[in-house]
């Protein structure tokens, strides 16, 4: 098992030349401005599939003060219907061809999602093109997707693990924050009131080429997509770039908030806190690999100690969150029995504040990183999987080969900067707690401080290799 | 990063066959001349001969050998585009193995199977966790009605390392008190969150009432009290019953040489020997429903729900390729029959059908969840007369045309990546014909709208239906369910 580190970087030269015996992602992409948009092409040995991600800045932050049901109604219309096809029109298209197109709205963005086989690509391409461009937006089709998005609200609202993730964001972040979400009560109140002129206004100010970037993985012939978007897009314009506040939100304090939700056997809990930290600051990437270490899989010290050992709860995890553009967030997430709660939770503030206080250990360390360069690595072997790397990569501001890297950048960190990093960013004693399910309306008072906590007697060992 | 059992939650229902079978059923007809000449067009060479191994079959670029010694059936699917390989292994036991007082109890075992075993564990510092994870392996297990499954998605110079702890864990399992109990109330948690979601409480009671005899009745994870109950002896029967390598199909997807994967199976599994006892079959047979039934949960919630299950054939019936373009026709995209019935005249917030596939008889649903609004009763009589339009006046060969050009593409996107194959693979197993893989998409092929109508007459009839409603708490007293 020593051997592994060569091993690995053996397997990463294998996957990175996917299409190369010689090359890496970066001599395997193509990256290029066409028709103003950011096109970046990956050629694959996959036979015939072409999937397609795409972000454009057009998320929920974009509302701003105004109506913050806006962004999500606007990309619910685009597969309403464009000014020359009707929805059925464009469906019996893709049904006809087996091909996918669907969008998502998320904090910051429309996601766009797409995936075809090579020979049908023009006109994948060129519906994708005509439903950001010129979506009808008719007056009957509006009311379906309010009333269908206002359903979707009210049933949002019994689901404990989003109302968990809603109330967390919302206390950790400030009111003017892109990452602070709106309650679901404000979004149902919005939808009522949304109006097709509003989703007008808004399409025309932030549907554009200038920030839209667009990642297609697989066979993808170079020329001719190039030459396919140049032509669907050509002559759009506009386009508003993403929200990057100046500073970090500050830490919020220590608060404990409960979302009394009846009949729920199992309680949705998340406890953390703001990091200051975009991806990419120094420090981001080291306070990633320690909080993997301490909530990341089985090995992890709270998979290893809360459920291996003490059976408390099915699933808890730890992770760093919403920080490709911003700031982000730091959790753990974990689900609880009511009448397991206290306990569950006790036992989590213990193995973080041994983490936190003690720090990780060199050999957790070390088996960490091998782990994570080679899920990194299996990961890049799926289309979708090259395909979302290369756009998260790049809506953290990073060119391709940034990729090829990353498994160096994992192995050069050192105990000492993931430790720093921990107690730098992180407070236990500061940290957010909310619990959703069947719990008491008013939250406890506030638990005793995770530093104060005798260290975990029941940690797991340190990870070691066979 | 968790163990987690297959469920059935009415919404998922479609989502979840259209995974399993669209995929696989897209594969032939992509191209179907392929298809017929089976390996030998899909291999540059014929499949190898390896002492101890009796080679069985060859269909569609997979290749089927049995473990002489103890009877294990070993499936490999060479492919060479990524060095990385999936390697899982299919028990054929699942929750129509349980009876009342162990239901749950392959659930916990599947848990269990992650305790440790003679040479692989925690205090040796390599059980399939720390192994898997320090090597980056993507893996999980999950148990459903027909089988168990364990996998793990690595690099390919790992693939030895993981197969040696896997077939350790075969016969040499820790099955420790302590650990049920630790582990119990894992479990207990799985089933707990499953709780909270009004619709996979719905789907376990109308599953429990369309099955009257067959274990289908109870939900995978069991009852709570059964879960909570079982003792660690019944596990421990379960084990020295069904984990042995005749009851085991291994599946090797990936960058693999057939006979140096042939050579690690028969270095870790040839040690076993064939089940001491033949493995138990199940002789129960669900009596004929007589009559229609119905359920209601009625719990706190926002929107209703509707299900309509009826049962049908078992996955390997000839009629079940009808029964999935059926499934298509009424559900795929926005000009299927019930997104335009339901969802776009806003009576439905999303609508479809799917069919549970089982190694005995499925179970084929239509569902549509409320929108705001809508009653119950409108949305029941809405699936209603989807169904009873499709028995009178059958499917259009556009609406055919259509469903297949979406299975030749599925065929092309489920080669992408190792895991998917093997997935696909595994629930062809469980349904008790793995080349049923390759060969169903040829069967969907040849589906013609007339086959569509006859199912449906056949078998959406009210007499063998299951009726199904969540009402939530705040419109019980207005829909007087």
């Amino acid at each position: 098992m020593r051997h592994h580190g060569y091993a690995l970087m053996a397997l990463a030269a294998c996957l990175l030349a996917n299409a190369d015996a010689n090359a890496n992602m970066a001599d395997n992409s193509h990256r290029s401005q066409t028709a103003g948009i950011d096109l970046i092409t990956y050629q694959t040995n996959v036979k015939q599939v072409v999937v397609i991600l795409g972000s454009l800045p057009a998320g929920d932050a974009m509302a701003g003060t105004g109506n913050v049901a806006i962004p999500t109604l606007t990309g619910m219309m685009l597969d309403r219907g464009t000014k020359t096809l009707d929805k059925f029109a464009i469906s019996e298209q893709l049904d006809n061809v087996g091909a996918e197109i669907s969008f998502g709205v998320g904090t910051q963005s429309l996601e766009i999602h797409a995936k075809c086989l090579k020979k049908d690509l023009p006109l994948v391409l060129g519906l994708v093109a005509a439903e950001l461009r010129n979506p009808a937006l008719q007056a009957a089709e509006f009311a379906k997707a309010k009333q269908q998005f206002i359903g979707s609200l009210q049933e949002s609202l019994q689901n404990t693990e989003g109302r968990a993730h809603e109330a967390f964001s919302r206390a950790i972040f400030p009111e003017n924050h892109p990452n602070h979400p709106h309650s679901i009560a404000e979004y149902l109140a919005a939808a009522k009131s949304a109006t097709l002129d509003d989703v007008k206004a808004f399409h025309a100010k932030y549907f554009g080429p200038a920030h839209l970037t667009l990642v297609l993985v697989g066979d993808v012939p170079l020329a001719e997509t190039q030459s396919e978007i140049a032509k669907d897009f050509a002559g759009w314009t506009g386009g508003q770039d993403y929200i990057r506040p100046a500073k970090p939100a500050s830490p919020a304090g220590q608060r404990d908030i409960a979302i009394p939700l009846k009949d729920k056997p199992s309680v949705s809990v998340i406890l953390g806190q703001a990091t200051g930290l975009r991806y990419r600051d120094p420090d981001a990437l080291a306070l990633r690999v320690g909080t993997a270490i301490l909530g990341r899989g089985f090995t992890g010290r709270l998979m290893g100690t809360v459920r291996d050992k003490e059976g408390l709860t099915y699933n808890i995890g730890a992770g760093v969150s919403e920080d490709s553009l911003t700031d982000g967030a730091w959790d753990i997430s974990a689900s609880f029995a009511p009448a397991l709660l206290d306990k569950g939770l006790a036992s989590t503030r213990r193995v973080l504040g041994s983490w936190w206080q003690e720090g990780v250990t060199d050999a957790e360390l070390n088996a960490r990183k091998q782990g994570l360069i080679g899920g990194y690595l299996v990961g890049l072997s799926t289309t979708g999987g090259l395909a979302g790397a290369i756009q998260s990569a790049v809506q953290r501001g990073y060119d391709v080969s940034w990729l090829d890297g990353y498994p160096e950048a994992v192995k050069a960190l050192t105990r000492d900067q993931v430790n720093k990093a921990i107690h730098t960013h992180l407070d236990p004693n500061t940290m957010v707690l909310v619990e959703a399910g069947s719990v008491a309306a008013a939250a406890g008072a506030a638990a005793p401080p995770a530093t104060s906590s005798p260290p975990a007697t029941s940690s797991p060992p340190a990870t070691s290799t066979p | 990063m968790d163990q987690k059992m297959t469920v059935r939650p009415v919404r998922a229902v479609a989502r979840l066959r259209r995974v399993t079978l669209a995929l696989a059923s897209a594969m032939a007809l992509a191209a179907p001349a392929a298809r017929a000449q089976g390996a030998a067009a899909n291999s540059p060479s014929a499949p190898p001969a390896v002492a101890g191994f009796t080679y069985v079959k060859s269909l569609g670029g997979i290749d089927e050998y049995r473990l002489d010694s103890n009877g294990l059936s070993v499936l490999l699917a060479p492919d060479h585009s990524a060095p990385v390989v999936t390697f899982q292994v299919t028990y054929r036991v699942g929750s129509r193995n349980e009876v009342t007082g162990t239901t749950g109890a392959t659930h916990i075992l599947e848990h269990m199977m992650f305790k440790g075993s003679d040479n692989y564990n925690d205090p040796k510092g390599n059980s399939v966790k720390q192994f898997l994870e320090h090597v980056g392996g993507q893996f999980n297990a999950t148990t459903s009605v027909d089988r168990t499954v364990y996998f793990a998605t690595v690099g390919r110079e790992s693939l030895e390392g993981y197969i040696a702890i896997e077939a350790d864990r075969m016969r040499h399992l820790w099955l420790r008190e302590a650990d049920r109990q630790s582990e119990m109330t894992v479990v207990r948690n799985e089933y707990e969150r499953g709780k909270n979601d009004p619709d996979t409480v719905l789907m376990e009671e109308v599953t429990a009432a369309s099955y009257v005899a067959l274990p289908y009745h109870h939900p995978t994870i069991g009852w709570k009290s059964d879960i909570e109950h079982v003792p660690i002896t019944k596990l421990h029967e379960f084990y020295d019953t069904f984990y042995w390598p005749n009851n085991a199909t291994v599946t090797v997807v990936g960058d693999i040489e057939a006979a140096a994967a042939l050579g690690l199976v028969k270095k870790y599994y040839g040690v076993y020997p064939h089940s001491p006892q033949p493995i138990p079959s199940i002789y129960t047979e669900e009596p004929a429903q007589t009559g229609p039934r119905r359920v209601t949960v009625t719990r706190p919630g926002e929107l209703g729900t509707v299900v309509i299950a009826h049962k049908v054939p078992n996955g390997r019936d000839a009629d079940q390729p009808a029964l999935e373009m059926l499934d298509a026709i009424l559900s795929e995209g926005k000009n299927a029959r019930l997104y335009r019935a339901l969802v776009d005249s806003g009576l439905a917030q999303n609508a479809g059908a799917g069919t549970d596939l089982h190694r005995d008889l499925s179970l084929h649903t239509v569902y549509a969840s409320l929108a705001p609004g809508a009653t119950h009763t409108q949305v029941e009589q809405a699936l209603l007369a989807e169904i009873a339009k499709i028995k009178s006046s059958g499917v259009t060969p556009q609406e055919i045309a259509r469903v297949k050009q979406q299975f030749i593409a599925a065929d092309a996107y489920k080669r992408d990546g190792t895991a998917a194959v093997a997935s696909e693979v595994n629930e062809w197993i469980a349904v008790g014909d793995w080349t049923l893989y390759v060969t169903f998409p040829q069967k969907v092929e040849e589906v013609t709208p007339a086959d569509v109508q006859r199912v449906a007459k056949q078998y959406l009839n009210e007499d063998q239906s299951t009726t199904g409603w969540f009402v939530p708490t705040h419109q019980a007293a207005e829909t007087g369910s």
